[in-house]
């Protein structure tokens, strides 16, 4: 082209038969450039029934229907930040895990079986595996029941009221008969049915919830860890955590430690209710778990 | 009234009918109507949970009938090697709607992308008229060397290269899943439009147009010209968003139809024809019904 510029200005033709191979020869490169790149991304928990990650994204048609069906509206379509994996669908585990639903609808929705139909049941999926990341901040490591935990974290924040109203409800299904007395006269109430616990949620005063810390801590069942994610595990026809006593090794103390079986799908759930800042227990998409063994 | 004009062409009418008779702008707002529509029902069909027309325009459902662009699925079908029967009912479904409809009638009827070009092109040809902008153009051919291009890439990495920067993917996704970062790519290919090439994108490259417009060859719903009233104007090919499918008919009375697969059946040139010369038409069924 240089040499164009000392003489008449380019003939169109030319210009047309330049500029052409120009743009082909520059997008060719750039595809075939970019896409080592654009699949790189492999940190994304799929949902179920995805194939492996490589074919997931040759097959995925990024139409989002996935998403549209989902009832716990979990399903998320990749950002180009996401890295690069673009309008495919991923799930966020700490925002909200699959819950594994009856009939998978995802799945039943993929024009594509980018989500493979051969999938009929939840318990077979293969999103990957949960593990326990975080054993410094596991409260069942350390022994600590959920719910005193749960409310010293609603006296620093007690903006979401539905939150509150969850630690209460799960609260008052361990109090044990006479331990529910003291609840109730302490709030002067009548019943501990849905509603009268809403109301109490609405007018909750910091004062209140240092009592119920008090309260909680020496209730019967704060002498046992927390078992949340072993409770709220989708699965429940097999065991997906055991508990398992470990000595620690520095102050020969014994620790009951979560500790995930080959049945986990890595749905997430257990990420999205960990009580701890960071969810102690966290997924990795896309691994099974006999990798994770290892 | 006063003065008749003459024009050079195949048309037999010998005066230029001064006055339109019918409505202006009428097609043209049907279409832009129908345009609209679709897109908010994919939008509503989420939103408000009316599951009339879920997905995108990548690949949706239609009360349940699956329709499946036809570029993405032979990216697809290349990328991962698999044959997935959903994927080829909803091309099969895509194939006999537009087979019906006309082909590229997919561009101008429902592409969001193209209705924006359109009203980009609106801007360029302001900018062009007061000279702060050239017009350039490319070579239309380009649109096949993409289409095997991109195919040749989906089959060589394993990737859908080109769902990732389809504009039109990624403009019917943010309609129904909320705006996405790609759309500043999008935007740059607008503005790109506007200061350098007419609607270049539509124009000259993309790929997702190219399955309608083979489409379009076959299918029998085209415009059709009327010799006895044409009076040789040219007003048809100054609105035509593809001006030289008009060509073999209205210059060179080669057919009595545009038989372009090109032509995206837009309308705009029916609007624009005062001798009421062009109409839609069904070409080989015309006779019989």
């Amino acid at each position: 082209m240089a040499d164009n510029n000392n003489k008449k200005p380019m003939n169109r033709r030319r210009f047309i038969k330049t500029s052409t191979a120009m743009i082909i020869g520059g997008a060719a490169l750039a595809g075939l450039g970019a896409a080592p790149l654009l699949r790189s991304q492999t940190d994304l928990l799929r949902p179920p029934g995805a194939l492996d990650e490589d074919l997931f994204l040759a097959s995925c048609i990024k139409c989002g229907q996935c998403l549209q069906v989902c009832p716990p509206q979990v399903i998320k379509l990749a950002n180009i930040t996401q890295g690069f994996a673009v309008g495919s669908p991923y799930i966020t585990a700490r925002a909200g895990g699959c819950i594994l639903c009856a009939g998978l609808p995802c799945v039943l929705a993929c024009p594509t079986g980018s989500l493979n139909h051969d999938l009929s049941e939840g318990k077979d999926a293969q999103m990957g595996i949960a593990v326990i990341s975080q054993p410094n901040t596991c409260l069942s490591i350390a022994g600590k029941n959920d719910i005193p935990y749960r409310i010293n974290q609603l006296v620093e924040d007690q903006s979401d009221k539905e939150k509150t109203s969850q630690v209460i409800s799960d609260m008052i299904k361990r109090l044990t008969k006479d331990e529910k007395e003291t609840f109730r006269n302490q709030f002067s109430l009548n019943d501990i049915e849905t509603g009268t616990i809403e109301k109490l949620v609405s007018k909750l005063e910091n004062s209140d919830l240092n009592w119920l810390k008090d309260f909680t801590d020496s209730a019967q069942f704060s002498k046992i860890g927390c078992r949340i994610c072993f409770d709220e595990c989708p699965i429940k026809s097999e065991k997906t955590i055991s508990f398992e006593e470990k000595i620690n090794s520095k102050n020969a103390k014994t620790e009951i430690w979560p500790v995930l079986q080959k049945s986990c799908v890595g749905c997430g759930v257990c990420e999205e209710k960990c009580p701890t800042t960071e969810a102690s227990i966290t997924i990795i998409p896309g691994k099974k778990w006999q990798e994770v063994q290892a | 009234m006063s003065k008749v004009k003459t024009f050079k062409g195949p048309g037999l009418r010998i005066e230029n009918s001064p006055q339109a008779k019918h409505r202006k702008n009428k097609w043209r707002n049907i279409r832009w109507s129908i345009l609209l529509f679709f897109n908010i029902l994919f939008f509503a069909s989420f939103y408000f949970d009316i599951q009339i027309l879920e997905g995108s325009l990548s690949a949706s459902r239609f009360l349940g009938f699956h329709l499946i662009d036809p570029l993405a699925a032979f990216q697809i079908i290349l990328s991962s090697r698999i044959l997935m029967v959903n994927l080829v009912i909803g091309v099969i479904t895509i194939f006999i709607i537009y087979l019906m409809l006309g082909g590229r009638t997919f561009c101008s009827w429902i592409c969001p992308y193209h209705w924006l070009a359109e009203l980009g092109e609106k801007i360029h040809l302001m900018l062009k008229r007061q000279n702060r902008i050239k017009a350039h153009t490319f070579d239309k051919k380009i649109r096949y060397l993409f289409y095997g291009l991109f195919l040749g890439l989906s089959f060589l990495t394993g990737y859908t290269v080109f769902e990732t920067i389809n504009p039109v993917a990624i403009i019917s996704r943010s309609i129904v899943y909320g705006p996405a970062l790609l759309l500043i790519w999008v935007s740059a290919l607008l503005v790109f439009e506007v200061v350098y090439s007419k609607r270049a994108w539509c124009r000259y490259f993309c790929p997702v147009g190219v399955s309608y417009q083979l489409i379009g060859y076959a299918s029998p719903l085209r415009i059709k010209w009327d010799k006895e009233k044409c009076s040789n104007c040219k007003r048809c090919q100054t609105v035509c968003l593809v001006p030289y499918v008009l060509h073999e008919s209205v210059n060179k009375d080669h057919s009595q139809y545009v038989d372009s697969g090109a032509c995206t059946r837009c309308g705009l040139c029916i609007d624009v024809c005062d001798d009421e010369a062009l109409s839609f038409g069904l070409k080989y069924l015309d006779k019989i019904i």
